[in-house]
């Protein structure tokens, strides 16, 4: 346990000690738990998509399918059978992963990939919005409030603050994150790094494509949907605008700007890109609708000329400067194997 | 040669549309050697080792490797029964670490526990050990290519197809190759069926050369008799003009 404190885990518990403060701070301030909260949300969807987009190449614009598909078989398990969404978010997370897997084995068996693979999971959420939307029975054009709040905010994960979803997404986080350094560190991750890079060179080393990336598929389909599950209890209410090809786009975003492939990459995108985005928004909204994602937009391409890698190596050399001003020297081989 | 062949490739053929890339290509390689494979450009030797390693299914044809059918056998596959390959154009892994790159090929026989072992033995082999942390993106050709033969080499290959190694190296590399080329086929007893337009390095390891011309064998023998044998000699320089003076 010392050693553990001691070296490489111990910057990734103290920031995240240091987020779980955060609400104490300002929890008087609904909109500011809004936000952070919005921050660990994208966070974590921006994690999950690293597996599959920034290790194994794929520019996986699915998100979205998997938010939906999750939010509605926990929203319609909880209000039809009242099952609780604790259970409820795991069955839609599974849920998402038999669609991951059928569109996956097709995917991958045929070798479309890059731009084909992107648009088919662009086309999924579509799909599945139109579907939802069509689908009086569980989906259907008004939105569908879930029951729950007040005495049962516990069971029906219908609470009236943001403090405790805060916290529920906060340890999601910690786990993706977590799995993200495992996945990194072992044989799947090396396998769809080197797929990421070149499919042909990395077949001929042994590595089975179409298997590691339904692998990878199957890990991200789930986190996500899981996510969803929690996103509509967070919300409240169902509707198929909850198939939101924005969200897509804007997970790959965050997944790119942070670094492919690099653990916690993601996870400072969210911190840096929401957060600003937000920002403008809120100061920028009442002079010009749109205007802030104008700037935003300019922001992207900034990062885009200037750290194509993401912006994740420029904090590591921030953080190793700053670790060896301050003459610990045992952190940069810790900080270099973390990564 | 009395050994059942290492690699049997019975009339194979490739088409891509109406160009007959590969035509009715017969090859055996023998446990042991060091075959060269030959023939100017376009001649389908690339083609060759990619319907052999599986990244294209071949239009007609059979290919045995070690008395198993490994035609339109997935390539992941045919490396774990003990078959590997480089590429001509280099295909490095740019974002990731020399280290890194050969531990992917290490994963093809070595678990969690014993895969640094293995990786460690590689890079030593290949003398890449100044270089272990540097990204793939930041190496030059002659030591990317010694990347590409190590992180095949990882995998524990007893074959191993190696396509244009020699190209673009310079005298001193290129015998540094040539003898740890050597040294593999040696010590590690690993066949190779090598690729190679520089002749200096296809008539100083190879103990049995097959010419390619346009998709088809034109011959079959050891190195002397290949560099004088008429159509190979007319393949690359052209047939010979009656002179006229």
């Amino acid at each position: 346990m010392k050693q553990i404190l001691s070296t490489k885990y111990l910057p990734f518990i103290s920031i995240f000690s240091l987020i779980a403060l955060i609400p104490l701070v300002i929890s008087k301030d609904q909109y500011a738990m809004v936000l952070v909260t919005t921050v660990l949300l994208y966070a974590v969807l921006a994690s999950a998509w690293n597996i599959i987009g920034g290790m194994a190449g794929q520019l996986d614009l699915g998100a979205g399918a998997y938010i939906g598909l999750g939010a509605f078989t926990t929203g319609t398990l909880l209000t039809r059978w009242n099952i609780t969404p604790w259970i409820g978010m795991f069955i839609g997370g599974f849920v998402s992963v038999s669609f991951a897997i059928l569109i996956g084995l097709p995917l991958f068996r045929f070798k479309i990939k890059e731009l084909w693979y992107a648009l088919t999971s662009s086309a999924l959420v579509e799909v599945l919005r139109i579907v939802f939307l069509m689908w009086d029975e569980v989906g259907g054009p008004t939105e569908k409030y879930l029951p729950g709040g007040g005495d049962n905010a516990l069971y029906s994960l219908r609470f009236s603050t943001y403090i405790p979803y805060f916290y529920i997404i906060l340890i999601f986080l910690v786990i993706v994150i977590y799995l993200n350094h495992r996945i990194r560190n072992s044989k799947l991750g090396f396998s769809l790094l080197a797929l990421g890079e070149d499919e042909d060179a990395a077949e001929v080393l042994g590595v089975d494509a179409r298997g590691n990336k339904l692998k990878a598929l199957m890990i991200y389909s789930f986190i996500v949907g899981t996510v969803g599950g929690l996103y509509a209890c967070l919300y409240g209410f169902l509707h198929p605008s909850f198939f939101s090809t924005e969200i897509s786009t804007e997970v790959v975003i965050l997944g790119i700007v942070g670094g492919m492939g690099i653990t916690y990459g993601p996870f400072l995108a969210a911190i840096f890109l929401v957060s600003f985005r937000e920002y403008l928004r809120a100061a920028l909204g009442g002079e010009l609708a749109g205007l802030y994602l104008a700037v935003y937009a300019v922001v992207l391409i900034v990062v885009a000329l200037f750290q194509p890698r993401g912006i994740a190596p420029l904090f590591r050399r921030l953080f190793e400067k700053v670790i060896r001003s301050l003459g610990g020297r045992e952190h940069e081989s810790s900080a270099k194997a973390s990564s | 040669m009395n050994h059942p062949p290492k690699l049997q490739v019975n009339n194979l053929t490739v088409n891509f549309g109406n160009l007959m890339a590969v035509n009715n290509v017969s090859l055996e390689v023998y446990p042991g050697e060091i075959a060269g494979l030959i023939g100017p450009n376009g001649a389908g030797k690339t083609t060759t080792f990619n319907a052999i390693t599986g990244l294209i299914i071949p239009s007609s044809g059979k290919v045995f490797f070690n008395g198993h059918d490994i035609t339109g056998m997935l390539p992941h596959k045919i490396c774990r029964l003990g078959m590997s390959r480089t590429f001509q154009v280099i295909k490095a892994f740019a974002h990731m670490t020399v280290e890194e790159t050969v531990r992917v090929g290490a994963y093809n026989r070595c678990n969690e526990k014993n895969v640094y072992k293995k990786v460690d033995q590689i890079i030593k082999l290949c003398d890449l050990a100044d270089l272990r942390d540097k990204l793939c993106s930041d190496l030059g050709l002659a030591i990317l290519r010694r990347v590409e033969l190590a992180r095949a080499l990882a995998t524990e290959p007893e074959m191993l197809l190696l396509d244009e190694t020699g190209a673009g190296l310079n005298q001193t590399e290129l015998l540094s190759f040539m003898d740890l080329l050597r040294k593999i086929n040696m010590e590690y007893s690993i066949t190779l069926l090598v690729v190679e337009h520089v002749m200096q390095m296809v008539m100083g390891v190879c103990s049995r050369i097959v010419v390619l011309d346009s998709g088809e064998v034109i011959a079959t023998g050891n190195p002397e008799s290949i560099s004088t044998n008429p159509k190979v000699i007319e393949a690359y320089l052209g047939k010979r003009v009656p002179q006229c003076y």
